[in-house]
């Protein structure tokens, strides 16, 4: 068995050794290059564009803008999974633009495109295409985007709002609120954040005159959306004659999922010019054009009974969705963020309202987390403060409040039902690996010495799996839930496996080939896996909502099992036994009672020679099932973390000395693998706790302020504490592998566990609340509030 | 990045010459700031004089009193000096502590200085060391050389070649680093010179480097941490960016000035 083996990645021997092919590593003989014009003003009108300069000089063969995309009749970028108003109205939707007209939005925004033969001829031109803009006053403040005087960005709506939405009853929350014994109240932001894979995206288009077929190598983490959005909603080209190729992919956290704005141009110069057209993607305009995350404005209530229990969670927030509304954008807020909010705790009663809106800042989308972490930062930051101020334990109250494991299914008060787990028992196993006792000790002494420790603890839900595609649909979902998989026996009995699911540093290759050789009975050095590739495959979800484990995962299963199932009659019918007489183990089939034996190869031999199959037609040549699979619901993984922290009140300086982490993702495939996604994830978790942060000015002109990595902070190795894990593997009861994704808890809890624990710090001195992320200033800035 | 012409001169003069030159000539010491932006096309020199190739332009000596610093010496060479360790090592901790090991493999403390980013960790050591800035023609003392923004002395054209530092009584540089870039949010440098004279210079917190005489006033009658208790620097015209207000930056200033005095007790 491969299953549960911490067999190191078979794929990073190559990118180990800088052998790894990803998009710009492609460059096919005579590929133009493509440079954007981009605005300068975060909110601006557009009286003029003259292209005359950029197009007389050497080396430029092309300016769009537009003009040219409408005059072609082309598309719109789309929005896969829209939100409508609670009373039914549908969303204030405003797309993304491939290029803009009339206005722009955000700085960064795309004016025109120039295609030249080579990059520094493009760069040329683009600095010479002279936009005529009239600048307007801009809003990048979520927390300001709907007051009445805020500058609205898409007149015809009448305000910045793109939806309103409430969930659960307010009537009966504010009931509970009056009568209850305790309530905390606060102000809980969660601030922008910017993913920031290692390898920036990048496309190559190549038209081929001869066939009219397009290739397109992209950093996609789903390919096969990419192919569907670009045929369908922008380009309108047949899709057969579209092949999307996404080769190796240098991390996407999300962001590689989403219909970015740059990428239609590009395919449409390929076909306009004939020939290839690359861009790739600077980290400066990373920064100002890969959609961003988070950037929430909450108000939000707990109410608590004399012995700590939760009575009630009230929630108000306003859900930053940038200047036009990206792929996934509304469902975050719109779906994730109430499905999640109330966390792994019993709450009764829940009122909570989010109204999506627009600012002149970058589209936000899916990230890491995406809507998890503000809604866990909301109910884990009030429960503590709860705690304090009640005079319990932060970890009694917990136990207080936590789900009991016969509770599962438990249905939350908006309707979503988690499928299974066992909270008071990661609890427990979570206090046991942080010596948590034992902490608090070491903080008492270490107060006695002036140091100031600090010790918070998150516990929390993910949501993974993505769920059927009916489910989806019911939701808002304009694409599916379900995965494919082709198990491809060769005549010599090796084995190829294609997936829809693309892996961009997850170790697919590892852990799917791990599932595939215990079903095929062969050695995982015999399968091979092929990914990201829509002429191969044949469609695919991708890779996002940590989904790949446990649709893609269960649809290599099942094409495996069919493959011995098939495998298993032809083998029968050579050996001239019943089926059910047969045995199959280490790839060889044999008769049970008697010494007749036969090799998976042999078999595989057979089936593509074709000779030997039944006279009676009953059997294809071949060896090889395709599944669609379509899970019949999410699953939800839960996860808690306990965070130690230094605080350095003279200077406010936060320093994470210790981490712990208990993870629930149900059965584990590859342990290593799955410790260095909690790793991975908590790098980032981290990030966004103590320092990434995506600043606007946040007055009328709206400029960008972290537009490098000399702002934009990005933790470092050295900025990470030690970390010690421990799971708890509760098999999910949706899919026959007992897999729940676990690839997402690290950027969920980090904030949450982190920012308690600096408030646990500074508690005694007066400080109620540190606005994230907790840098030196805010710390510093929140103890001179308390000092008043 | 925009063209330019590349110029690989193997003595002062020939650089002197190129740089006087039409057009836009730049110096090239270490490349760590100008390439950048050049790669941001935000600079776009006509030339490039690259001074790598010129002898004599790097190394550490040791005078009785004085450390001479030669203007192309690495910042990973000064961190590593046992000249610079034995004689003024704050020096050698500040330059180990500048950008990443790329950076201080490249930068150079004369490309540093002339430079004057608000944020460089040099511009604190050199003022408050009393330092000589040693060009062609001349030698310009550390309180006459940083102007402003990005502004020295130098006159368009003119080369350090080296950079004299007496050797203090004691010194310690204490810097709180942009989490980004490890520049500076506020560095603050404090000496204690040969003579008794106590020197405390700022970096980060301001448009340029500055002197904060009331903190040298008060080291000076007694040189401890406790010293500083009842000053402070005011806020007004100190830098408010992303990592820091002015406030925090004029709190930082104590708070790092104090540990610096503590570090040299």
């Amino acid at each position: 068995m491969y299953f549960g083996q911490r067999l190191t990645r078979r794929e990073d021997d190559k990118f180990l050794k800088g052998r790894g092919r990803f998009v710009d590593d492609i460059e096919p003989a005579g590929t133009a290059h493509i440079a954007f014009v981009r605005s300068p003003h975060a909110h601006a009108r557009i009286r003029g564009i003259d292209a005359a300069p950029a197009r007389a000089l050497p080396g430029v063969l092309r300016v769009l803008t537009a003009a040219d995309w409408q005059a072609a009749g082309l598309g719109a970028l789309t929005c896969v999974h829209p939100m409508p108003f609670s009373d039914g109205r549908p969303m204030n939707e405003e797309l993304r633009p491939a290029l803009a007209s009339g206005k722009v939005h955000h700085v960064g925004d795309v004016v025109a495109a120039v295609v030249a033969e080579d990059r520094y001829a493009a760069l040329d031109g683009a600095d010479a295409v002279a936009v005529d803009y009239e600048a307007l006053p801009a809003v990048t403040d979520i927390a300001r985007s709907l007051d009445e005087d805020a500058p609205v960005l898409h007149q015809r709506f009448g305000s910045n709002l793109v939806f309103e939405i409430e969930r659960g009853d307010r009537a009966a929350t504010a009931a509970v609120f009056d009568a209850a014994h305790h309530v905390v109240a606060l102000t809980l932001d969660t601030h922008r954040v910017a993913g920031c894979p290692l390898e920036p995206r990048a496309y190559l288009s190549r038209f081929d005159e001869a066939t009219e077929d397009i290739t397109l190598w992209a950093t996609s983490q789903t390919p096969h959306y990419l192919r569907r959005w670009l045929a369908k909603y922008a380009l309108g080209v047949p899709e057969h004659k579209l092949r999307v190729i996404s080769p190796d992919v240098g991390g996407g956290f999300g962001l590689k999922t989403h219909f970015a704005v740059e990428v239609s141009t590009v395919v449409w110069a390929s076909i306009l010019l004939g020939r290839p057209v690359k861009w790739t993607s600077t980290r400066a305009e990373a920064l100002m054009s890969d959609a961003q995350a988070r950037d929430h404005h909450t108000r939000a209530r707990m109410a608590f009974d004399r012995d700590g229990r939760i009575l009630a969670l009230e929630v108000d927030t306003i859900a930053a969705l940038g200047a036009y509304l990206s792929n996934f954008a509304p469902s975050i807020p719109g779906n994730s963020y109430p499905q999640t909010v109330t966390g792994l705790y019993t709450t009764p009663n829940l009122h909570l309202r989010v109204r999506g809106a627009y600012t002149n800042t970058v589209p936000i989308d899916a990230y890491r987390g995406s809507g998890r972490p503000e809604a866990t930062f909301v109910n884990e930051r009030l429960l503590e403060n709860g705690a304090r101020e009640l005079g319990i334990d932060v970890a009694e109250i917990r136990r207080r409040n936590l789900i009991p494991a016969e509770a599962f299914p438990y249905t939350t008060p908006v309707g979503r039902a988690y499928d299974c787990g066992d909270p008071p028992a990661l609890f427990d196993k979570l206090l046991e690996i942080a010596g948590y006792e034992g902490l608090r000790a070491e903080q008492r002494r270490l107060g006695d010495r002036g140091v100031r420790m600090g010790i918070g603890i998150a516990c929390f839900l993910d949501k993974s799996g993505t769920g059927s595609s009916r489910n989806l649909a019911s939701r808002g979902g304009l694409h599916g839930g379900y995965e494919s998989a082709i198990v491809r026996i060769h005549s010599d009995g090796r084995a190829t496996v294609f997936v829809g699911s693309h892996s961009h540093g997850q170790g697919h290759d590892t852990t799917f080939c791990q599932i595939a050789a215990d079903r095929l009975g062969l050695p995982i050095e015999d399968i091979a896996l092929v990914e990201g590739d829509t002429g191969s495959i044949p469609f695919g979800n991708g890779t996002w909502g940590s989904r790949s484990l446990s649709v893609g995962g269960v649809a290599i299963m099942q094409a495996a099992d069919r493959v011995i199932d098939k495998a298993r009659r032809l083998a029968a019918h050579m050996l001239e036994c019943a089926e059910e007489d047969l045995l199959y183990e280490n790839a060889v089939f044999s008769v049970r009672g008697t010494d007749r034996l036969l090799g998976f190869a042999d078999v595989a031999d057979a089936a593509y020679h074709g000779a030997v199959l039944p006279a009676d037609g009953s059997m294809e040549p071949g060896l090889e099932e395709t599944v669609f699979y379509e899970p019949p619901d999410t699953n939800d993984p839960q996860a808690m973390h306990l965070a130690v922290v230094l605080v350095e009140p003279r200077s406010g300086k936060v320093t994470v000395r210790d981490y712990f982490t208990a993870d629930d993702c149900g059965n584990i495939v590859n342990p290593l693998i799955v410790e260095g996604q909690v790793v991975g994830g908590l790098a980032q978790g981290l990030g966004q706790a103590l320092m990434e942060r995506v600043v606007y000015d946040g007055g009328a002109a709206g400029q960008l302020f972290s537009g490098t990595l000399m702002d934009y902070a990005l933790p470092r190795a050295s900025d990470m504490p030690g970390v010690r894990m421990t799971f708890q593997e509760t098999p999910a009861p949706s899919n026959p592998l007992g897999v729940k994704g676990g690839s997402e808890t690290g950027t969920i809890g980090a904030p949450a566990a982190i920012g308690n624990a600096v408030v646990d710090a500074l508690w005694d001195l007066g400080v109620r609340h540190v606005r994230q992320p907790f840098t030196p200033d805010a710390v510093w800035h929140s103890l001179e509030d308390a000092a008043g | 990045m925009h063209p330019y012409r590349y110029h690989r001169p193997g003595s002062l003069a020939e650089a002197e010459e190129v740089l006087a030159g039409d057009g836009d000539p730049r110096p090239l010491a270490g490349g760590m700031s100008l390439i950048p932006v050049m790669k941001h096309r935000l600079a776009a020199p006509s030339d490039l004089v690259d001074l790598a190739a010129i002898g004599g332009l790097t190394g550490i000596t040791v005078e009785p009193a004085t450390l001479g610093i030669r203007a192309m010496t690495r910042h990973a060479a000064v961190a590593a000096s046992p000249s610079v360790r034995e004689r003024i090592p704050a020096l050698a901790a500040l330059a180990g502590g500048i950008g990443d090991p790329l950076v201080r493999n490249r930068g150079t403390i004369g490309g540093s200085l002339a430079n004057n980013d608000p944020a460089a960790c040099y511009p604190s050591a050199v003022l408050a060391l009393d330092a000589e800035i040693v060009t062609a023609g001349r030698r310009i003392p550390a309180d006459n050389f940083f102007l402003g923004l990005f502004e020295t002395a130098l006159e368009p054209g003119e080369l350090i070649v080296e950079v004299r530092f007496p050797v203090p009584a004691a010194a310690s540089y204490r810097k709180f680093p942009n989490p980004a870039s490890r520049f500076s949010v506020v560095g603050v440098f404090v000496a204690r010179l040969a003579d008794g004279a106590v020197r405390v210079a700022v970096t980060g917190a301001g448009p340029c480097v500055f002197r904060v005489k009331a903190f040298e006033r008060a080291l000076a009658a007694s040189f401890a941490p406790g010293a500083l208790a009842d000053l402070s620097v005011a806020a007004d015209g100190l830098t408010s960016d992303i990592h820091g207000s002015a406030a925090y930056r004029a709190h930082l200033i104590g708070v790092l000035a104090e540990d610096a005095v503590a570090d040299c007790a």
